[in-house]
Parts: structure tokens; sequence; C-alpha cells
């Protein structure tokens, strides 16, 4: 027997209004996580107001209507009509309902002029909070005793250029600082790989060398914990490719 | 189905013109429903007096806070019914109103505006009420009418509760098959 079967004959009682008791606390539990049984709940009301029916056949005395309609008259929502005698006292309440209306008027102000300070501060706050968690990462993975400095060199003799790779494998972090680049032609960007043991090189941010010829790539977006048996670069056309479409021009293996 | 659809539109329109204070549309709505309420209250109740107290309370409440029907969620009918025959149960027992008015559960069936509908749906719910076993339609009775709890109707019919469980639900199904045949 499955749950909804278990209080099927409950639902019933319930919607009848007859359920009492701790079947009745229970059943009200059960309502509240169980969509299905809402909706049976619903239709079982409907089923029961079919019973009403059954009683069609006596009508009102024809008095029950104008009772009915001299009561409503009674309770007429119509304008409020004017005083036609004008006397200093009657601009009491008006007097009053004014001071209330600029005291209500000025209160309202003030809450929301706090209401303002109070959503700059939390903005703020929210954000001092957010730098503060990247400079904690930053120093993470510079610290970390898991991080590896890996550094890379060209892959032929010209040994100017040099890259540094701090990695941290269970939390996917990566700072690149590089140094010494050669400015790229127009179209062209570097592009940082990090390569797994096994498996295809993944993209690990793409940079361009600032007029000293020096980059730094930070977090790029990566998978956690992949390990990483090198890191690469290679020249990519603007925008980055998936996957290197040209020889690593700096290339080195992880410790 | 279209002309119940425009029924369902005119009932909305007219609680509308009774919220912008339109008496008429107050007239109109109590020459609509005023028979099926009022026989719920008496069938509840069994004493006329009371029932046309109930009647008019029942539409004093719509005109002082029309608000509280939510025509979007289903029709007018079946929420007065409903309405009814809770007060009339809490007035039986006298005691306090036990399900705001804004609880009351709203639905489309049954659609009683168009009265060809109603005298057709009256006939379906008696024809499956006159087949279904006394006993059965004796405890459906007790709950919807009197008011009773289940263990006040064990208690009463000296049946089983999961006996009592079963042969309500079967019921109330019953009466929704009636309606669909």
């Amino acid at each position: 027997m499955n749950e909804h079967e278990q209080f099927a004959d409950e639902l019933a009682l319930y919607a009848l209004g007859a359920l009492v008791g701790p079947e009745k606390e229970a059943l009200e539990q059960h309502l509240e996580v169980c969509s299905p049984c809402q909706s049976e709940l619903r239709q079982l009301q409907s089923d029961a107001t079919l019973l009403a029916l059954s009683t069609s056949g006596p009508v009102p005395p024809p008095r029950s209507r104008k009772r009915l309609l001299q009561a409503v008259a009674r309770e007429r929502r119509a304008p409020v009509t004017v005083p036609k005698r004008f006397t200093w006292w009657l601009l009491v309440p008006y007097a009053v309902s004014v001071a209330l209306i600029v005291t209500a008027a000025f209160l309202w102000n003030e809450s929301r002029s706090l209401n303002r300070t109070l959503a700059n501060l939390e903005q703020r706050h929210s954000e001092m909070e957010k730098q503060l968690r990247v400079a904690q990462d930053l120093v993470n993975t510079l610290t970390s005793p898991e991080s590896k400095q890996i550094t890379l060199a060209p892959v032929k003799t010209l040994p100017q250029p040099q890259g540094k790779a701090y990695y941290v494998s269970s939390s996917g972090h990566l700072i690149f600082l590089a140094n010494n680049l050669a400015p790229l032609p127009p179209g062209k960007v570097y592009e940082l790989w990090l390569i797994p043991p096994a498996g295809s090189p993944i993209p690990a941010g793409m940079f361009q060398p600032d007029s000293r010829g020096t980059a730094t790539v930070v977090n790029p977006p990566l998978p956690i914990g992949v390990e990483a048996k090198a890191f690469a670069i290679t020249v990519e056309p603007t925008g980055g490719s998936p996957a290197p479409t040209s020889q690593p021009i700096m290339l080195g293996a992880a410790g | 189905m279209m002309a119940a659809t425009q029924a369902v539109q005119s009932d909305a329109a007219l609680v509308s013109a009774m919220a912008s204070g339109d008496e008429s549309a107050m007239g109109h709505l109590y020459d609509r429903y005023s028979p099926i309420v009022y026989s719920v209250a008496l069938r509840v109740l069994g004493d006329t007096g009371m029932a046309e107290d109930l009647l008019q309370e029942i539409f004093m409440q719509l005109w002082r806070n029309p608000a509280a029907f939510d025509s979007s969620r289903g029709t007018l009918a079946p929420w007065l019914v409903a309405i009814t025959r809770n007060r009339a149960i809490d007035w039986l027992r006298k005691r306090r109103p036990e399900t705001p008015v804004a609880e009351v559960p709203l639905s489309i069936e049954p659609d009683l505006a168009s009265k060809t509908d109603f005298a057709r749906s009256v006939g379906k719910i008696r024809s499956i009420l006159d087949r279904m076993p006394t006993t059965q339609k004796d405890l459906l009775e007790m709950a919807y009418f009197e008011g009773l709890t289940h263990s006040e109707i064990a208690a009463r019919t000296d049946q089983p509760l999961g006996t009592i469980k079963t042969r309500i639900r079967s019921g109330l199904l019953a009466l929704r098959m009636a309606l669909t045949q």
C-alpha cells in the first residue's frame, strides 16, 4: 500500500470535515508535501458539494428577499454627503486629519530614508565580503601546501619569456604570472592549457601581454579535482580555441 | 459548455457590479442562488426561521465582503453552498465559525448558474443517492448534513471505523461519477 492509498479514505472524511484527532493531524502533515493528495482533496470537496444538490426544493419565503434588500440598502455604499451649515468646529476633524496625514508623510519619508541607508550598507557589506573572499582565495592558492609551482620556459632556446603557474587541483584555483612575452600580431591571443595526465588539454584562460610583456591569469573556469601533468601556452586566434591549434611556445611540467 | 462559461462570466459580472454598490445586482444573485442556499440551510438546521436567518447572513456577508469570493478560482454556487453548509453546522453545534470564508475551497463544478444544467445535475444526484445502499447514504448525510465526526458516526452506527471511511469515500466517488455520465 503506498502512502496515497493509505490516506485515500481519510481524505474523503477530511473533505466532509469529519476527520478529527491524530488522524487529522497526520493527514494535514502529509497534505503539506503531497500535491496529488491536495488535488484529490479539492475534487472530493467538490464531490461533497454535490450532496447539497439533493436538498434542492424548498424556496425561501418572499419576505426574505425584501428583508435582505432592506439590509443592503441600510449598508449602502454611497458617497458621504457634505453638511450644509458651516461652523468652525466642523473643521476640527479635518485639521486633525491633515495633521495626521502630515505626520504620516514625515514618518513615511523617514522610513524610506532609513531603508535606503540600510540597503546601501547591506550592499557595501556584501561587496566587501566578496572582495575578501577573492583575496583569501588568492592567498590560499599562493600559500597552500597543496599548491604546485610550475615554471614554464620556451620550448626552444630563446630564454627570455617566463611563466609561473600556481595551481590547487582540489579547489580548481589557478594563478598564472608571465613576463617577457613577445607582443602578438593582430587577431591572435595567448592561450594557457592545463594538460591532464590523460585526455585532451583543458583551456585555462587567454591573455594578452601588456607593453612590458607581462600577463596574468587568475582563477579561470576550470573543473575541480583535475590533476595537472603540465601547463602549456599556445598562440590562438582571438577568442581562443577549444583545443590547441598550434604547437606550444611554452611548456611546464607539474612537479 | 459554452452556456456554462457564459453563466460563469455572468456571475462574475454580477459580483463585480455588486462590489461597486449595485443593489440590483445583489437582487439578481439572490434570485439565482437563494433557493439552494436556503435548502441547504434548512436541511442542516431543520428550522425555517433559522434557515431564513442564515440565508440573510450568507448574502449579507457577500455584500459586505465581495472580495472573499475569487471568481478566477471557481464558480459562485459551490462556494455559497460550502459556506452555507459550514455555517449551518457551526450553528447546529453552537460553536464559533471554524473555517474562515476565505479558506472555503473553491471549485468549478457543479456549475449551478444554468437552470437546465442545475435541474439535470439534481436529477442525477438524487438518482445515484436513491440507488445507494441506505447505510452508505446515511453515512454521507451524517457527515455532511449533521457535521458528525468519524468517531461519532462509528458510535452511532456501531460500524467499524475502517468500513465507515471506505463507504464514505466510495459514496463521494459515486456522486462524482454520476455527473460525468
